[in-house]
């Protein structure tokens, strides 16, 4: 019995620890700087998002944004594992209808384009699958 | 200088757009959220350039007025009513001007006790040498979250709902301001989207309506509320096709968006605001 309670002292003690360390582990705002610089073509930055798992404890995570007809949006990430990897960006109306995907023929993309003719209210969400880091940063750009 | 210019738009604009993104009330993740989808005012300032060539200076709050704000709501307002005139005032590279509201921008900060994130010689340093805007603005972005976080760590975070509306305000102001003199079918079309925008700073100025001085402009939103309650936006039902170009994956969307807002909306509309901005600036 007191094997089996410093068995799960030593457990949580391990679970606390692990997700402090991925918490820490995650700089968001590396990868946000990564994929500025990737964000070219004439579209004007708009906002960076922080894509941070907490170490699978997180499996996705979901911005709000207004977007305005006759503007084309054009997101892209970067994730710790590599490029895209790990992390699907999908873009959903506000009835919840999915418009984009990066994640297309079994390939993540580090992002897309996303030319909208209607303005309204639309969500962002950041997925992982089958990631190692759950770890990433995104920017959003907008060209008229 | 056109380059200085360009970055201090960019900067005062997201000084009020990352005000936008992080404040928490009691219902932190609710406010968040919701001031979270508020409209971009970057993407509103290209729209009135594209529109009218014309600058409007004397409408643009004095900034010799920044002296007479001494109490801090007052002061959080008008730091949102003069970042936005900065900005305009950069669009048309009027420089002189420029410097004129920055220095007020700079004052109330310090009054708010952010000053201390407004590095304005970094941001001169930058416009001089060959870094790219882009990384500018993503910087100056995470200084906002900075100031954002420390207004909240001191529990003033109602700070940023004020800076938010002010600014929004002016910004509200301003494209009145371009429509009446050129009437445009875009610009009118974008005061009516504003309908979204006023839902959503309704919304966080009711978590702080009992707070001292929030009163006033509670009701006054409510009253633009009205207005804006008989406004429509219809969307078509659409969908998104596919293409891919030079690698990138490229959605094109079929559904429309139409706004349904008659000339009697907009004189409401403009002269509500105009009565709004009249309270916050005086």
């Amino acid at each position: 019995m007191k094997n089996l309670k410093v068995s799960i002292f030593f457990l949580l003690f391990l679970m606390v620890g692990t997700s402090v360390s991925f918490a820490q582990d995650c700089d968001s705002e590396l990868y946000s700087n990564i994929s500025l610089k990737k964000l070219n073509d004439g579209y004007t930055f708009i906002k960076s998002f922080k894509i941070d798992g907490k170490g699978g404890q997180r499996k996705d995570i979901e911005y709000t944004c207004v977007f305005s007809k006759d503007t084309k949006y054009r997101i892209i990430m970067q994730s710790k594992d590599d490029a895209a990897t790990g992390i699907v960006a999908t873009l959903f109306d506000a009835k919840r209808v999915e418009l984009a995907t990066s994640f297309q023929a079994n390939k993540f993309y580090e992002g897309w384009i996303y030319v909208c003719k209607a303005t309204g209210i639309y969500y962002l969400r950041f997925s992982f699958k089958d990631s190692n880091s759950y770890c990433g940063g995104a920017v959003l750009g907008f060209k008229r | 200088m056109k380059k200085l210019n360009i970055i201090l738009l960019a900067f005062s604009l997201l000084l009020v757009s990352s005000a936008f993104t992080r404040p928490k009330g009691g219902n932190g993740d609710d406010v968040s959220n919701i001031l979270q989808s508020i409209p971009s005012p970057i993407e509103i300032s290209f729209l009135i350039k594209e529109i009218s060539s014309q600058y409007n200076g004397s409408s643009l709050n004095n900034p010799k007025f920044v002296e007479n704000y001494t109490m801090s709501h007052k002061k959080a307002l008008n730091l949102g009513i003069y970042s936005t005139d900065l900005g305009y005032a950069n669009l048309y590279e009027k420089n002189q001007d420029v410097i004129n509201y920055l220095d007020a921008v700079r004052s109330l900060a310090n009054g708010l006790n952010i000053g201390q994130f407004f590095d304005y010689d970094a941001v001169k340093k930058l416009a001089s040498s060959s870094s790219n805007l882009p990384e500018l603005l993503k910087q100056t972005q995470q200084n906002m979250d900075l100031i954002n976080k420390h207004l909240k760590d001191q529990n003033r975070e109602n700070m940023s709902i004020l800076i938010l509306t002010g600014s929004w305000i002016e910004a509200m102001y301003l494209t009145t301001l371009v429509y009446e003199q050129t009437p445009n079918v875009k610009l009118k079309e974008k005061i009516g989207e504003q309908k979204i925008a006023v839902e959503q700073i309704q919304k966080v100025l009711d978590f702080y309506k009992t707070q001292p001085n929030f009163e006033g402009i509670v009701a006054d939103m409510k009253q633009l509320s009205l207005v804006y309650s008989k406004i429509t936006i219809a969307t078509s039902k659409g969908k998104s096709l596919l293409t891919e170009s030079n690698g990138a994956l490229v959605y094109n969307s079929d559904a429309v968006s139409s706004v349904q807002i008659t000339d009697k909306d907009i004189s409401l509309i403009t002269s509500l605001v105009k009565g709004v901005r009249g309270k916050m600036v005086k």
